[in-house]
């Protein structure tokens, strides 16, 4: 007995030094692990004369899409004019929309670009309230209660967007059934570094 | 007496009896030097490899956080240098990547673009099977460059998921929905941590060699005191009392040595002591003994004379000079034993050895004796047995153990002669004698050579002297023989000596 114990500790000890070493030999694989930020794109976006619109991905997420306003042929053209105050304004709320709900074009459908919101006939008329603090209203024309989580984000977005460079707004719709939804875009928005 | 160690004597076979011991400490398995030598390298192999492997780990994440921190560093400067329209088209994409592939540092990279349903790549899958989904959802959940070590097929890769945001106003940016993959073998970090890995282990196993030297040295210095000290001990134990070690240091052991330098001071005194005692003691005896002879001779001259002449006296008177004689007689019988055990004591009694016929040498001591003149003592002497023997010291012997036999045992006394072989092959001359009467008790037997030894404590006076066993013993030992008591099953008492034939032999 009086032998053994000096032994186990011993091997204790040789365990011990053992471990360091064999705990990391080589590389191991690792997790996925954070390292800065992201990598801002040149993306040609003009505010002056293009919206962005957000369709769906094959996976459900929301993508931007960068359109120019005007250049679509038909009912877009009636809303070039400029602005009230008479100067060159960006596009307005109302024609994100309309370009929103004419649904994506071949490019965007090459890209597996899709909407979830329904055809809407051409000249339907859609009415943004006078915004008031951060909160922009708009009424569509409609039924909100045939649109599904996608489709509400799609308009979210592309209205939030359409009137703040950061999307930070909170956007109400109104329908044709009196339904309404509000809610922020959410789209992680950041500071170019 | 005190068993005193001797000088000189029986050192030759103790030494050559324990070589084994020492030889077999050499090779002890948990011996001192091993555990000494153990302890040393587990200390070094833990230190060392506790070091090694500290430094590896250290050296080894480095060497990975500077080329991934590169690698990731460097793809987004190269992604942030590019363009793309909103819808990402697949057509065009493909030569974007070769671009940012070709361009790829230190070392080139595979380039992926997934966006929607696009997948593109610098390569030639358009989808990359090392990218793992958790990668991927972390780009696409947070807009953050993130990267990922994939073994696959035994080949480490870093892959890097780089998401794409672009700007929709001065101040903000909006993702893009396109990530940017790179991966990237990391062969030459494999190699360098490879090579960290080998020089760590290579750095340790020399250490530890290293480590053996002092540890031997300490094992050395730890046991050679030790064995010094073994070795003085063994050499007081056959004797040497004058022993000592040298002192070297001021450690431990140096104390060790000089306790026992002290020691076998002190015990060599002591020893010194004793002797002299015990010689002043023997010195006195035999003294005594040659004063006692001068008077002794007057005094038996003169109860001579007495005796002749108490018939004359009246009868009280008579009976005292009687008395006075035989008591005389006695004290010069003492006296005369008194003085054959001091030269035994003195070591000055000498062994005149003669070539003798022995039947003859004890017949003519039973005769001179008178013993055989009755049925007293019955001798069975085998004729033609010789031997070399002191022929007066053999007389003493026979005389005394034949007399003690007579007076303490029991008629017949019987004499047997014989030879024999000791176990060691040694030819011997036996001589028996034995009587018919009590026998001697058990437990007298061990003590029944001692001097004035009495086995019967009441009889206080006897005829003899209470020397006579002590002196024969003696003399058969001068012979370089042993004398053994004992009991006869049938009864009486037998003692037997034992005598080489060859005296010269024995002593020599």
């Amino acid at each position: 007995m009086r032998r053994t114990r000096p032994h186990r500790r011993a091997a204790a000890l040789a365990v011990a030094a053992a471990v360091p070493l064999l705990g990391g030999c080589g590389i191991q694989e690792s997790d996925v692990i954070e390292a800065g930020g992201p990598a801002t794109v040149e993306a040609f976006y003009n505010r002056s004369e293009e919206v962005i619109l957000f369709f769906r991905t094959p996976d459900g997420r929301l993508n931007p899409v960068i359109r120019t306003v005007g250049s679509s042929p038909g009912f877009g053209d009636e809303y070039t004019e400029p602005g009230p105050a008479g100067t060159i304004g960006p596009p307005t709320t109302e024609k994100a929309i309309a370009e929103l709900l004419t649904g994506p074009r071949p490019k965007d459908r090459a890209a597996g670009l899709t909407t979830a919101l329904p055809p809407t006939r051409p000249g339907a008329t859609i009415k943004i309230d006078p915004t008031s603090g951060s909160t922009v209203t708009t009424h569509l024309p409609f039924p909100l209660k045939d649109l599904n989580t996608t489709a509400l984000r799609q308009l979210t977005c592309t209205i939030a967007y359409s009137k703040d460079p950061g999307g930070r707004l909170t956007v109400k719709l109104t329908g044709q059934d009196g339904g309404s939804h509000s809610d922020t875009c959410g789209l992680p928005s950041g500071t170019p570094g | 007496m005190i068993p005193l160690p001797r000088r000189g004597r029986n050192t030759e076979p103790a030494e050559g009896r324990r070589t084994g011991p020492e030889e077999r400490s050499r090779v002890r398995a948990f011996g001192l030097r091993t555990r000494l030598l153990a302890a040393f390298l587990l200390v070094a192999a833990v230190s060392a490899g506790t070091t090694s492997a500290l430094t590896y780990r250290e050296a080894r994440n480095a060497l990975l956080k500077t080329a991934q921190d590169t690698a990731v560093s460097t793809f987004r400067e190269q992604v942030q240098q590019t363009g793309f329209g909103l819808p990402v088209q697949e057509e065009g994409m493909e030569e974007v990547l070769r671009d940012l592939a070709r361009k790829g540092k230190p070392r080139p990279w595979v380039v992926f673009a997934e966006y929607g349903s696009v997948r593109a790549s610098s390569g030639e899958n358009p989808v990359s099977t090392v990218i793992t989904p958790g990668l991927r959802r972390a780009a696409l959940a947070n807009p953050y460059g993130s990267f990922e070590r994939v073994v696959k097929d035994g080949v480490l890769y870093l892959t890097i998921a780089m998401p794409t945001v672009f700007r929709t106003g001065p101040y903000d940016t909006l993702p893009s929905g396109l990530v940017l993959y790179a991966v990237m073998r990391m062969t030459d970090e494999q190699i360098n941590v490879d090579a960290l890995l080998t020089a760590a282990r290579d750095g340790a196993l020399p250490g530890l060699a290293v480590a053996l030297v002092p540890g031997l040295i300490a094992a050395r210095s730890v046991l050679r005191p030790v064995r010094e000290l073994r070795r003085a001990a063994r050499s007081m134990g056959s004797g040497r009392l004058d022993t000592r070690i040298a002192v070297r240091g001021n450690d431990e052991l140096a104390d060790l040595a000089d306790t026992f330098n002290e020691s076998a001071a002190q015990l060599e005194d002591s020893v010194h002591e004793l002797r002299e005692a015990e010689a002043r003691a023997r010195r006195f005896a035999s003294d005594v003994s040659h004063e006692l002879r001068t008077p002794l001779a007057g005094m038996l001259a003169v109860t001579e004379v007495l005796d002749e002449d108490a018939d004359h006296l009246d009868s009280d008177t008579a009976r005292a000079v009687r008395l006075v004689s035989a008591e005389t007689g006695k004290l010069a019988v003492l006296v005369e034993d008194l003085m054959e055990i001091s030269r035994f004591d003195a070591r000055a009694a000498e062994l005149n050895a003669d070539e003798v016929d022995v039947a003859e040498t004890i017949r003519k001591t039973l005769q001179n004796r008178h013993w055989t003149e009755d049925d007293r003592v019955h001798a069975e002497l085998p004729t033609g047995i010789r031997a070399r023997l002191d022929p007066r010291r053999f007389d003493v012997v026979i005389a005394n153990l034949v007399g003690n036999a007579l007076r303490h045992g029991g008629a017949p006394v019987t004499v047997r002669l014989r030879t024999g072989e000791r176990p060691t092959g040694t030819p011997v001359l036996i001589t028996e004698v034995a009587d018919r009467g009590p026998g001697i008790h058990p437990d007298s037997i061990p003590y029944i050579f001692d001097r004035f030894y009495k086995a019967d404590a009441a009889r206080t006076r006897s005829a003899g002297s209470g020397l006579g066993l002590a002196i024969t013993q003696e003399n058969v030992r001068l012979h370089g023989g042993t004398i053994r008591a004992g009991n006869l099953p049938e009864g009486g008492a037998v003692f037997t000596v034992e005598i080489p034939l060859h005296a010269e032999e024995a002593t020599a």
